[in-house]
């Protein structure tokens, strides 16, 4: 593993995005860049869903980039999103990972924000028996916590570190706010809990694995085996208009042996599941996909997967390090079957998951691989080496649609 | 060494098959004999592995969520034959196994667990640990687990939980 900065030595290997170089995602430097530019931008960061903070006062904490925040139900019933820093020493002023509160008091010297992240108090601001005490300019107006611009959509809460020139509609384009709007379509959600998992890995390599639909039909022996997702059935690769979002649509096939599937290592005709209620998958949205997998620039997976629905947060760690947050949900209007079926096919997913913990270990092989190699290129040609829709899965046109973004953005 | 909470009246043998089935728990995921384990639970068991923030705030969401015998030997199957991950050994080691209840329904238990995880070339780590919450019943002049739930205290797994806990 070698330290070296990002200098002028750090060229791109290639003039488009069919070459991905490896010191992306070892050079702490790259790492810095990203925070600054990716992550504490003008960019959309999603936050949390508005249902695990239902009244006023709730508070969920969630982390952007490298900074903590937290998301408050102000007493006027909207959302603020705060940096979790106390104006004073920097202590955090909200230590818990959710709950309810009137007010934040920083535990070391009591400084007290309102919900909308006003300073309202500093203990003996005035001194004591005229001695001591702030300076006679100081204005709590000035030294609030500082509050997040924020938007919402249908029940999903995003912020942003600058003041974004576009509202999240126009940042999320109009074909992928459809699929966006597909799963939240304005229904109430309910939470059915959290899992969170460290990976060490880059964290782009997370989001290069839900833009690579060629893999599913080659690791996931589960997914391939019963027909989840492969790339002998109707699937389509589709992005914006910058390539920094996509979607992966599929739908599902039946387990049996074809063309394709023999060159799937992977496919097991014979494996038949002794308990089938793991995998009971009802249709419940318009259409005919059965899996729209969809990534959203720069913290965001939206997975809908049969019927498990979650939000997977990318918390970047450093290069070589991301934590992965599954939020997972349902509707306030399921069925007390189709509760029981999300459960169970939560299986599949998280850190345990029967297909995502194949993805995880390929995440930490993959990052092996890169460490030692820092000084060669990754390969992204699969497909072409342009960046486009297709209406199928034999292509990285995502994760070359993500590098053209990410290019110009890092001025790499 | 199986304890009992006050006021709970369990004999001496009772406690050594609890002893014996609890180490058998353990000694087969450590032996890797995962074919083994389910075996220990009933036909119509549930086993999940939830995280403790879960847990206490009435979430159902579980990394594993399995509601019968059945779907353990599924998952014993996917992971022999479908799961890709990278080589390791894990070390579960249970201790302050207790009889808190007997009911109508069978035993109730606690104990403490703690899983140990060895990767290839790196030095060993502690992985989870947390409680099970347990309920053991007679089953064919057997005892075996008809609920199992293990609890870990973290909120973060390190990579993934390839083997159960
Ligand atoms: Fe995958």
């Amino acid at each position: 593993m070698s330290a070296q900065p990002a200098s002028a030595t750090r060229e791109w290997p290639d003039d488009g995005c069919s070459r991905v170089p490896n010191w992306i995602y070892t050079d702490p430097q790259i790492f810095a860049r990203e925070l600054e530019r990716i992550f504490g931008a003008a960019d959309w960061l999603y936050v949390c869903l508005e249902a695990e903070i239902p009244n006023p006062g709730d508070f969920k904490r969630s982390q952007l980039g490298n900074r903590d925040v937290v998301a408050v139900r102000g007493t006027d019933g909207a959302v603020n999103v705060l940096v979790n820093r106390c104006a004073h020493r920097s202590m955090q002023v909200c230590t818990a990972s959710r709950g309810s509160a009137k007010e934040f008091v920083c535990p070391y010297h009591q400084w007290t924000y309102d919900l909308a992240g006003n300073l309202l108090g500093v203990p003996f601001r005035r001194g004591y028996r005229g001695q001591g005490g702030m300076p006679a300019d100081f204005r709590t107006e000035d030294h609030g916590l500082q509050r997040l611009s924020t938007t919402q959509r249908n029940g999903v809460v995003f912020a942003s570190f600058g003041a974004p020139n576009e509202s999240l509609e126009t940042y999320l384009g109009d074909s992928m706010r459809g699929y966006f709007d597909r799963v939240f379509d304005g229904r109430d959600l309910v939470v059915l809990g959290y899992m969170r998992q460290r990976i060490p890995s880059n964290w782009k390599l997370m989001f290069e694995n839900i833009k690579d639909p060629y893999h599913a039909s080659l690791l996931h022996v589960f997914l391939v085996t019963f027909g989840l997702f492969r790339l002998d059935q109707q699937s389509a690769v589709e992005m914006d208009e910058t390539g920094r979002h996509a979607v992966l649509v599929s739908r599902r096939g039946a387990q049996e042996a074809n063309e394709a599937t023999a060159q799937m290592r992977a496919f097991k005709r014979d494996f038949a599941l002794r308990d089938p209620r793991l995998l009971d998958p009802v249709r419940e949205f318009p259409g005919d996909a059965t899996v729209v997998l969809q990534t959203l620039w720069p913290n965001l997976i939206v997975q809908q997967q049969s019927n498990t629905l979650a939000m997977r947060q990318i918390v970047p760690l450093g290069p070589h390090s991301f934590d992965l947050a599954w939020t997972f949900f349902g509707y306030a209007d399921d069925t007390p079957e189709m509760r029981q079926r999300r459960l169970r096919q939560a299986n599949l997913m998280g850190p345990a998951g029967l297909v995502s913990l194949d993805d995880s270990e390929a995440m930490l092989l993959s990052q092996a691989g890169i460490d030692t190699n820092d000084d060669e290129t990754c390969l992204v040609e699969m497909g072409g080496r342009t960046v486009g829709n297709e209406p199928h899965m034999v292509t990285e046109t995502a994760i070359r649609g993500f590098y053209q973004h990410y290019r110009s953005v890092m001025e790499l | 060494m199986v304890a009992a909470a006050p006021g709970v009246e369990i004999g001496l043998e009772l406690r050594a098959r609890l002893a014996d089935l609890y180490c058998a728990y353990d000694d087969a995921l450590n032996d890797g004999a995962l074919e083994r384990w389910p075996e220990l639970f009933t036909e119509t068991c549930i086993y999940k592995v939830i995280p403790r923030e879960n847990f206490d705030q009435g979430y159902p969401v579980a990394l594993i969520y399995c509601e019968s015998r059945d779907m353990l030997m599924d998952r014993v199957v996917a992971l022999r034959e479908t799961a890709l991950f990278a080589p390791r050994i894990a070390r579960r080691i249970t201790s302050g196994i207790c009889v808190r209840a007997v009911g109508p329904d069978g035993l109730h238990l606690t104990a403490s667990f703690a899983v140990f995880q060895t990767m290839t070339d790196q030095p060993s780590e502690l992985f989870l640990c947390g409680r099970c919450q347990d309920r053991v019943v007679e089953d064919g002049g057997v005892l075996r687990f008809a609920e199992r739930l293990c609890i870990y205290d973290s909120t973060i797994v390190p990579t993934s939980l390839v083997y159960p806990v």
